[in-house]
């Protein structure tokens, strides 16, 4: 069994504690803050930080998702949707394309799926909203006209088909085979 | 029986055994792109390369090239082939663009599953990638040939397995390109399954382009019933939408492929105006309700003018389950009926060929590929069963002699002797056939009493033309030397007598040669079960109809207005009832008219369904989604509403069988009808077919069980084979009314992708008959019928019988004014309107 401390020399031991903590409070009163006082001042944060989704456009200003399924396939919580379809030109697009951030998790999969670089997430975070349906956001909420962290990747010029550009004229591509001619 | 051992697993396998195969029975899934089950090995992909350790073969080599051998040991993990598949899948990519999420492909890709678990990543060659033109294939497969590896597969199906010419390879080496000489449709009907063979996203398809990755598709093993074949499938949903439906392997039934019809029918269940909703008169009304209402009408009814005065008429294309119930249904409450066939000589011509099957008798497809001579009597195959035309082919690509008895110009992918003759004479070409088969001493001496009597009993007439006598003799003679001799009759179009005639032969057939197999059509996919619940009694529910001794039609999943042959007097009968209930999920014309409508689900929603095929087969179909107005529907192509309901929109629809049992509940006022698992039990009293039903496990179901009898209940030789049916007139025609592969099917023809194929229907008479009218191919004519005219444009061909005049039962033809039964007609009949286009 432990031996029993003085109760006088505990007593005073506790006083001075008591008396430096009131002191370095006192200190700090003198002292810059190292806080901020949000919503007064909005620090800036860094452009990887994961918040709000946007959709971004391709520097030719079409947009840049192609419907892919491939975020709505790796988001963990399923909070993505989408249909995707041809359009006119032949480009694949969303004809709908809606998050549900309600239940987004912000963790940034759909970001790293994202071949065409269209889905990134953004540092706005301030998305709380009264009514939960305000939350959910279709494509219209989502599209923005700028090209996000990499304004010039363009997938289609890499991708070898038609709907933009003709056979051949992609980047590293050579002129189709003519499959009439037997000549080298 | 070499035996072999692969990566230190021993195993035993057939001679002539490819490695790769036996791999496969071992459970070892050696990398391929060339090789495929059905078409068997190439070595063009250099994918499946192994390493051989011990034996006659040293080195890395192919493994679906290489035979197992004794003493082979083959080691698939070794590190020189393991180094050997990294650099093919380097190279293979070499070329491949970079476009895999605009791909339909992705998510569903060899050459993607073979690429990330080979663990390439980075493209080291820095040239330039190959591209190649495109072309337009039709509306069913995308081509996109940059993407393109040169395992040939397609080109193997489309020429060798499919026997049609019009797509293939050309150019060399890496220049290779496979496609058509110039854009088109294909003209193949089995085109789509180029697109399930493609190991990469060369040829995607085109009506589910872009609607969603595997990954998202509600899946399931389902059914084709587009024909009476039974094709297995693979079904996809995705946002309660049919998306997209495959191919499933049954080593028995259709192998690994289906026909365009079965792939692209199913679009029906996605039909814009079909009924999701009930209705009461021109109101609608919740399910419940209006089930209500039906039952106290119909009990009105009843008490009014007693229970025969309710019938009710099924079709072929319902369940079992549904056939069943409303069976029971019909017995319960006392009303007539139920009828299953449009017309009642075509339900005595499905009897008699239902009777007729047994164990030892009847043949799966994959039983006629695997037989020597094969006659198809009063069938068309690729016109009415597609697959069937893929097996002949398959047949005749081993040898086998196939001969077409039939009166229409029918074409087949193969090698075949068609003898155009009017389906009168069919039985004739039958007859003597089996005459010129064997010689009389040797039928006599060999054969027993009860075969020998009815070989007796065969008559000698010949055939008008000499020229088709002689040509059919010499198939008679080519006959004597078969060993596995196949019959293949249709119950459509033909003599009433020549379903028991085709039997008959075939029973002479084994007879002789101890093994000949009978192969029946029939019309819709259930058709066998219906004929068995139908049982001997006749049902003319038109005529009783017409009598005004029914008051009260319920009309379960049939469209009488659009299958009757003689519409007028059906609108006729229709008029003397006092209550029509509609139960489909097709927006039918009998559902528009129904004063009461009741809406069902299709085979693809909510419960499980089981159909029986031709040869008797009882198989599956699994449910793949809930049901509901699909969300492309809902939203109109852009987002869907952002609401919550406590339903699913559209969701009301049920299972006939369901709906039924609740219609007979509220009728006797006590909950009493049968659950699914005494449905089984009541249907194998109901008739010994159906006696294997009540202890079927659950597995056997999954995989199809044969509910074929041991003996035939009808057992008896036609009494007399050498009666000739009824002939036509002097001088007249008789009309034909047959199916298309696109256009006449009832389900496929309310299928958006169907009908942008579907070909424009005609007329069709011998070109010698028309020049003799005084008609020119391509000139719109009218054609008087015993129930009005219709309009239709004429083509003529030459291989077709002489007296006929062929025409389809096309959706966008006003066919229905014949009547039952042969229609004759003189030549006057067929009038020139207009000049050809």
């Amino acid at each position: 069994m432990e031996p029993r401390r003085n109760f006088l020399a505990a007593a005073w031991e506790g006083l001075g504690e008591l008396v430096r903590g009131f002191a370095t409070t006192f200190i700090h009163l003198f002292r810059r803050p190292i806080t901020e006082a949000y919503p007064e001042y909005h620090r800036p944060l860094p452009e990887r930080s994961r918040a709000r989704i946007i959709l971004t456009r391709d520097p030719d200003g079409d947009e840049r998702c192609v419907a892919c399924y491939l975020c709505s396939g790796v988001c963990p919580v399923s909070c993505i949707s989408m249909q995707s379809s041809q359009r006119e030109d032949g480009r694949r697009f969303a004809s709908w394309f809606r998050i549900n951030f309600a239940r987004c998790i912000y963790c940034g999969l759909c970001e790293e799926a994202c071949p065409t670089l269209a889905i990134q997430l953004t540092p706005h975070f301030e998305t709380c909203q009264y009514d939960i349906l305000t939350l959910v956001a279709e494509k219209e909420d989502l599209l923005v006209d700028h090209g996000g962290k990499n304004r010039d990747y363009n997938f289609y010029r890499h991708a070898g088909v038609t709907a933009v550009g003709g056979k051949g004229e992609h980047l590293q591509e050579a002129k189709p085979v003519n499959r009439r001619s037997n000549l080298p | 029986m070499p035996t072999l051992r692969i990566d230190q697993r021993e195993i035993s396998v057939p001679q002539g055994t490819k490695v790769i195969e036996a791999a496969e029975k071992l459970g070892i899934m050696i990398p391929r792109f060339c090789y495929h089950p059905a078409l068997g090995s190439l070595g063009a992909c250099r994918m499946c390369a192994v390493k051989f350790m011990e034996g006659p073969v040293k080195g890395v080599e192919m493994s679906c090239m290489v035979e197992a051998a004794d003493g082979m040991v083959v080691s698939t993990t070794d590190p020189e082939a393991m180094e050997f598949r990294r650099y093919v899948i380097e190279w293979l990519m070499l070329n491949h663009p970079h476009d895999c999420p605009i791909c339909d492909a992705g998510g569903q890709c060899l050459l993607q599953d073979e690429t990330v678990s080979g663990g390439h990543g980075l493209r080291r060659y820095q040239g330039l990638k190959r591209t190649f033109e495109d072309q337009y294939l039709g509306e069913f497969v995308q081509h996109e040939m940059n993407r393109c590896i040169h395992c040939w597969r397609c080109r193997r199906f489309y020429q060798e397995f499919a026997g049609y010419f019009d797509y293939g390879a050309m150019q060399i080496g890496n220049r290779m390109y496979f496609g058509r000489f110039a854009p088109g449709p294909l003209e193949s009907p089995f085109a789509g399954n180029i697109i399930d063979l493609c190991p990469t996203g060369v040829l995607t398809d085109k009506p589910s382009r872009y609607k969603g990755r595997r990954w998202d598709l509600q899946r399931g093993p389902s059914l084709c019933l587009h024909c009476s074949l039974g094709c297995n499938l693979v079904g996809s949903a995705r946002y309660r939408e049919m998306i997209r439906v495959e191919a499933r392997f049954h080593g028995a039934v259709n192998g690994y492929f289906i026909c365009d019809r079965g792939r692209y029918g199913f679009a029906y269940a996605n039909h814009p105006d079909r009924p999701r909703q009930a209705r009461v008169g021109e109101e609608a009304a919740p399910l419940d309700q209006a089930l209500k209402t039906a039952a106290q009408r119909l009990g009105q009814i009843r008490e009014r003018y007693g229970p025969g005065a309710v019938a009710a008429w099924g079709s072929t294309r319902s369940s079992l389950e549904t056939l069943g119930m409303l069976q029971w249904l019909c017995q319960d409450q006392g009303w007539r009926g139920p009828q299953f066939f449009p017309q009642a000589s075509l339900a005595r011509r499905v009897k008699a060929a239902v009777a007729r099957l047994d164990t030892g008798m009847a043949v799966s497809l994959r039983d006629l590929e695997n037989a020597d001579f094969i006659v198809v009597a009063g069938a068309d195959p690729v016109q009415e069963a597609p697959m069937l035309a893929l097996a002949l082919r398959q047949a005749a690509r081993r040898g086998a002699t196939v001969a077409v008895i039939d009166p229409r110009p029918v074409f087949l992918p193969l090698e075949y002797e068609h003898l155009p003759v009017s389906p009168g004479d069919i039985d004739l070409c039958l007859n003597l056939l089996s005459q010129a088969a064997r010689s009389e001493e040797a039928a006599t001496g060999k054969l027993e009493p009860d075969a020998a009597r009815f070989y007796g009993l065969l008559t000698s007439t010949n055939l008008e033309d000499p020229l088709l006598q002689e040509r059919l003799l010499a198939l008679g003679r080519k006959l004597q030397d078969c060993l596995r001799p196949v019959i293949v009759c249709n119950t459509d179009m033909v003599r009433e007598t020549t379903p028991a005639r085709a039997a008959d032969q075939a029973r002479l057939l084994q007879a002789d040669k101890g093994q000949a197999g009978l192969f029946y059509l029939l019309p819709g996919p259930n058709a066998y079960g219906a004929a068995l619940l139908a049982g001997r009694e006749e049902v003319d529910l038109l005529a009783a109809m017409e009598q005004g001794g029914v008051k009260a039609l319920v009309v379960v999943e049939n469209d009488p207005l659009g299958s009757c042959p003689d519409q007028e007097r059906l609108l006729r009968a229709l008029d003397n009832l006092e209550l029509l209930v509609g139960l489909d999920y097709l927006p039918s014309a009998t559902a528009a008219r129904s004063q009461i409508f009741l809406p069902t689900t299709t085979v693809f929603e909510k419960e499980f369904s089981h159909f029986i095929n031709q040869e008797g087969r009882l198989q599956q179909a699994v449910p793949l989604h809930q049901g509901g107005t699909p969300i492309i529907q809902v939203g109109q192509g852009s987002h869907p509403p952002r609401t919550f309901l406590d339903a699913i929109p559209g969701g009301e629809p049920r299972p006939g069988a369901g709906i039924l049992a609740d219609l007979a509940a509220a009728l006797s006022g006590e909950p009493a009808p049968p659950t699914a698992g005494d449905l089984w039990d009541y249907l194998s009293g109901e008739h010994e077919g159906f006696s294997q039903l009540a202890s079927l496990t659950a597995s056997a179901l999954g995989e199809g069980v044969h509910l074929l009898p041991a003996e035939a209940q009808e057992p008896a030789w036609s009494p007399e084979p050498g009666e000739k049916p009824p002939e036509p007139p002097a001088g007249q025609l008789e009309l034909l009314l047959v199916d298309q592969t696109f256009g006449t099917e009832e389900l496929g023809s309310y299928a958006a992708p169907l009908q942008k194929v579907e070909e424009e229907p005609h007329l069709l008479l011998h070109t010698d008959l028309a020049a003799d009218l005084g008609l020119a191919p391509g000139e719109q004519v009218a054609l008087l019928l015993p129930g009005g005219e219709v309009t239709v444009r004429l083509q003529t061909a030459q291989n077709m019988a002489p007296g006929v005049a062929i025409m389809p039962r096309h959706r966008r033809l006003h066919w229905q004014k014949t009547g039952d039964g042969p229609v004759w007609l003189p030549p006057e009949n067929i009038k020139k309107l207009s000049e050809p286009l």
